[in-house]
């Protein structure tokens, strides 16, 4: 088992990693830039050890940091959290070089599944249903239209190394297609130093589903259920929920068996997310998939009482699962509401600033994971997530109800944050109706969503 | 899908609406001033105990400011972890609580325009040492990385050190990064064993202002950039 874990990220999954190793008695050093030198995270470790300055790809995205902090606090492994590196394969080479454990899928997995056209195919190859896509990535601008031809218009043109909405645009038609493809090139190589895109299919009124997978070393392998990620906006997810309002019983578990069916069979390792659209008639396709901890997988442990972090370090360590899908139970509903240091008066501009008060909610199901706390400054470097709050309750109307009282009691002082508009989308009747489709919000305009609030 | 974190620097205080490529540009600019300029301003301020300095360079501005009082304590709580079980000589990660770069806010921006250093220009070079009160700041090679520490053969204390002179390597899993004196000088007392670990911007060796010229060589240099320039690592690779 692991006994010293570098956490080699910031932010709230700095803070929820180092609470996994608090119960599992592991010591927690936590490695961070010079801008986060007062982060809780770092107030709060074993450990702390400064890796480089501001700009993340000189600290948080420099693998030559990150494994030398390591090996200089005697680390024996190196927890990557989510975005920076934990999914570069070559860097989870480096670490495994260096004789530690990297959290994650191993280096060779990572590779196979780090292709995003690449990996549809070979989903696809498993039986799992994938939206009409071009053949691979993009020649060029000439093959880009003749696919596009050949697949249909609306269509996303999508970054092959990354995700997170960066380098992504929908076109509506050939020539939106011909302005989009420089843009995207230049957003993918700047956020993923990969200019690589391919082509997708857009559904008009589709959701966003995934599903939670966990498969051991030695091929056991469960499914933790799905989360439904509808709410979004610009691409980017506000409010997630499980189980998802968009499927029957029967249709959720269809989707997560075969799901992680075609996940074991594809020689997959540690947790992962499967991301699927569906559409009206509840039909599925997958999109793709990520190889890391979720933001937004407070959920899957609401309703399932398990804690996934631990679950990655004791199979990053080598350990059997321990349990089936028989042992798997889940219980209630939950939604996690994503609260964001940004004014959405002002078209979610990133906010900086202190906070000076800080009221955290509580009452029965309800957690805040965040690594806000009084006096501390959030810094303008990084994303603007600075909590996540999470209402369980046994039924999804109870689920709302707590997630409404919580965000009210929530209060913030000294810092603009999203809580108003998160609390609008909590009143929207689509959302009550559990009805929301992944473009409503930009559809409707957040302005309106605020001013319906205002209204109400 | 949101979990990638925004990698931009600090050029992306403002939001930014300008192509990417040209941020990528601007940003390739500000890593370099972060580490040829950043470190020489630092010291270059603390000698002259000037409670501003500014330097343009192409479209960008580099503001260093020093803080209007002393620093409050650093947190105890923070990096109080003890060594034990790692089995490493003692403790790497004291990013000094005094290291320059953590001493002084700096700003790094386009250059749009006055700024706050111009409005309150009147000032510049005539400082006051010690006029507010802090204790004169020493000046200190820091490390470029996180590594292990090992000084250059043949230095010791009291060797006259020119700026930007390597003192020594950090070494990142087997490539050596150069400790660079920030500022000619003595070389005084060393913080770190050789062969220690250290974290990046750690305090490596003192540096003890040159006998004859005085604490602060450039001070009477009219033009900012021309007083830094000499300070810039001469080894930058």
């Amino acid at each position: 088992m692991i006994s010293r874990l570098l956490i080699a990220n910031r932010g709230e999954i700095a803070v929820r990693i180092l609470r996994a190793c608090r119960t599992m008695g592991i010591e927690a050093v936590v490695a961070y830039s010079e801008a986060d030198r007062e982060s809780l995270a770092a107030q709060l470790a074993d450990e702390a050890i400064c890796i480089g300055p501001a700009d993340a790809r000189r600290s948080y995205l420099s693998p030559s940091a990150v494994i030398s902090a390591a090996v200089v606090a005697g680390c024996d492994a190196i927890h990557p959290g989510y975005g920076f590196l934990s999914e570069d394969a070559g860097f989870a080479e480096a670490v495994a070089a260096h004789g530690l454990v990297f959290v994650g899928p191993p280096a060779e997995v990572l590779e196979r599944f780090h292709n995003k056209a690449a990996t549809r195919r070979l989903l696809a190859a498993q039986g799992l249903p994938t939206i009409p896509g071009s053949d691979g990535v993009l020649a060029d601008d000439a093959q880009a239209h003749d696919e596009a031809e050949r697949i249909g218009y609306p269509l996303l043109v999508k970054p092959a190394g990354g995700g997170g909405g960066k380098g992504m645009r929908l076109c509506r038609t050939p020539r939106e297609l011909e302005a989009a493809l420089p843009v995207c090139r230049s957003e993918a190589r700047a956020a993923f130093g990969d200019d690589s895109l391919y082509l997708e299919r857009w559904l008009e009124d589709n959701r966003h589903v995934e599903v939670q997978v966990v498969v051991d070393r030695f091929g056991s392998a469960v499914h933790l259920g799905e989360r439904d990620c509808s709410v979004q906006r610009r691409h980017q997810k506000i409010i997630e929920e499980a189980p998802t309002p968009a499927l029957p019983d029967a249709g959720r578990r269809d989707l997560c068996e075969r799901a992680v069916r075609a996940i074991v069979a594809a020689g997959y390792e540690n947790v992962g997310t499967l991301e699927f659209l569906v559409d009206d008639d509840g039909r599925f396709y997958f999109i793709e998939i990520n190889n890391r901890i979720q933001v937004e997988h407070p959920l899957t442990e609401a309703l399932t009482g398990l804690d996934m972090v631990e679950i990655q370090l004791r199979i990053a360590s080598g350990e059997p699962l321990g349990f089936g899908q028989d042992d798997v139970r889940f219980a209630g509903h939950a939604i996690e509401l994503r609260l964001a240091a940004e004014d959405a008066a002002d078209d979610f501009r990133p906010a900086t600033g202190q906070v000076e008060h800080l009221h955290v909610p509580g009452g029965p199901g309800v957690r805040f994971d965040s690594h806000l706390y009084p006096g501390y400054e959030v810094p303008p470097y990084y994303d603007s997530l600075v909590g996540k709050l999470i209402a369980w309750a046994p039924d999804r109307a109870g689920a709302i109800a707590r997630a409404r009282a919580a965000v009210d009691e929530l209060h913030v002082d000294g810092l603009v944050t999203n809580r108003s508009f998160l609390r609008a989308l909590l009143d929207h009747p689509a959302f009550v109706r559990g009805e929301v489709t992944t473009n409503l919000v930009d559809r409707v305009g957040a302005s309106a969503f605020l001013a319906a609030a205002r209204r109400g | 899908m949101t979990e990638d974190l925004r990698t931009s620097g600090p050029g992306a205080v403002e939001p930014d609406d300008r192509d990417p490529a040209a941020r990528l540009a601007a940003h390739a600019q500000i890593a370099r001033l972060a580490d040829g300029l950043l470190p020489a301003l630092v010291a270059r301020l603390g000698t002259t105990g000037l409670g501003e300095l500014e330097v343009r360079e192409g479209s960008w501005r580099v503001r260093l400011r020093m803080p209007p009082g002393p620093r409050p304590p650093q947190p105890a709580t923070a990096r109080r972890g003890s060594r034990a079980g790692s089995g490493l000589p003692g403790g790497p990660a004291r990013p000094g609580a005094g290291s320059a770069p953590a001493e002084s806010g700096f700003i790094i921006g386009p250059d749009i325009g006055p700024g706050p250093a111009e409005a309150s220009a009147a000032t510049p070079f005539g400082g006051r040492p010690g006029a507010d009160g802090r204790t004169s700041p020493r000046l200190v090679a820091s490390a470029p990385a996180v590594g292990f520490y090992q000084p250059r053969a043949g230095l010791a204390p009291g060797s006259r050190v020119r700026a930007g002179e390597r003192l020594g390597v950090v070494d990142v899993l087997g490539v050596p990064q150069d400790v660079l004196a920030p500022e000619a000088g003595i070389l005084g007392a060393a913080l770190v064993e050789p062969g220690e670990p250290v974290e990046y911007g750690q305090e490596i060796v003192v540096i003890e202002p040159l006998p004859a010229a005085g604490p602060s060589a450039g001070a009477g240099d009219s033009s900012p950039a021309g007083g830094v320039a000499p300070a810039l690592p001469e080894g930058t690779r």
